[in-house]
């Protein structure tokens, strides 16, 4: 597995303000030992969602790290709120989802409750930090509606399935219409490709 | 009415705050990471026995309250799950989520199959406290005798 990043480049979270939260404390121990090694200096632990609402209430956080099983609930009940809590810039920070055994009624949970990403255990160092890079570069969309509150679960750019009309209303119909203007000429096309200035 | 959905571009903090001069090559961070995760090995098996003792005090003290025995159960094997796999504990993780398969399963509505569930925490208790010799010691014997419990009492997936 190799990590989307150059040799010389740097991941720098000395300064970030993180989330971890995970109902037991021997795994939560893990997951701050994990972020020490990332550099992180003094993470937010949390066990319960009653926590984790207070700190996400308090302060500005940059990133979260969220298990599936919280002291007092589910870790996608705390996703969820936050989602829809407006709490700017909070309720659109990125989220991990961290995810031991999922029970099949919980599995459409994790996808709809608004993690940035679902990571499964065992969560290994080299996994996290490819996510926490991914997430750096995540240019994706927040996405707030009725039936789900979150980034844009699209990540490919690819448009709609083949046959199936686009839901987005800046979603381009797969047909092409007759031309609505005259053909360019051979030196305007030109002219597009070898821009020269003109002098007046 | 329903409400129409809204879609926008949020700032990318994160992405910044980590862009920002020093830090640490990300190779070197997960060195750094693994190492310390390594420190805690020791203490970390040592939780898992606890936690292995703890499911055999829910087995023992089920009478009246089999709900909350179950829901105990899902709750400690999971994070065995979690603890085990971390360190590599592959037969332990395997049996810890092979109990989280049955107390869901039998917190469902079923009446549970109790000798189903002490096998399983009787292999647990076994496999934490052999923790790194477990592979050695026979634990693919165990772990047969766990898959095959719950291939008799679980649908097949």
């Amino acid at each position: 597995m190799s990590l989307p990043y150059t040799k010389t480049e740097r991941v720098n979270l000395s300064t970030a303000e993180v989330l971890l939260a995970c109902g037991d404390m021997q795994g939560l121990n893990i997951m701050c030992e994990m972020f020490a090694g990332f550099g992180v200096h003094t993470p937010r632990r949390c066990q319960t969602m009653a926590e984790c609402k207070a700190v996400a209430q308090e302060r500005i956080i940059n990133l979260m790290v969220v298990d599936s099983a919280l002291n007092d609930t589910d870790g996608y009940e705390f996703i969820s709120w936050l989602r829809r809590a407006e709490l700017d810039p909070n309720s659109f920070a990125p989220v991990i989802l961290v995810t031991g055994h999922t029970r099949p009624s919980q599995i459409f949970r994790g996808r709809d409750a608004g993690a940035s990403f679902v990571v499964a255990k065992p969560a290994a160092a080299m996994v996290m930090m490819q996510r926490i890079i991914w997430l750096m570069n995540d240019q994706r969309k927040f996405v707030n509606s009725p039936g789900y509150c979150g980034p844009d679960r699209r990540v490919k750019a690819l448009g709609p399935p083949v046959g199936v009309k686009g839901r987005r209303h800046d979603d381009l119909s797969g047909a092409v219409g007759m031309a609505t203007t005259p053909n360019l000429d051979q030196d305007e096309i030109d002219a597009l490709f070898n821009p020269k200035a003109v002098a007046s | 009415m329903t409400r129409a959905a809204r879609i926008f571009a949020v700032e990318n903090k994160l992405g910044q705050i980590a862009r920002e001069p020093g830090g640490r090559r990300p190779e070197d961070s997960i060195k750094a990471a693994d190492g310390r995760i390594e420190a805690a090995r020791g203490a970390s098996i040592a939780v898992l026995v606890e936690k292995a003792e703890q499911l055999g005090v829910l087995v023992a003290n089920r009478q009246g309250n089999e709900a909350s025995s179950l829901d105990g159960l899902y709750d400690i094997s999971n994070a065995a799950y979690g603890l085990a796999g971390t360190f590599g504990l592959s037969a332990l993780a395997e049996a810890a989520f092979s109990l989280c398969d049955l107390a869901d399963h039998f917190r469902s509505g079923e009446p549970a199959n109790w000798p189903a569930i002490e096998v399983h925490v009787d292999g647990i208790r076994l496999l934490a406290n052999l923790g790194d010799k477990a592979a050695e010691l026979g634990a693919e014997s165990i772990l047969g005798g766990l898959r095959r419990v719950r291939a008799r009492v679980l649908p097949p997936a």
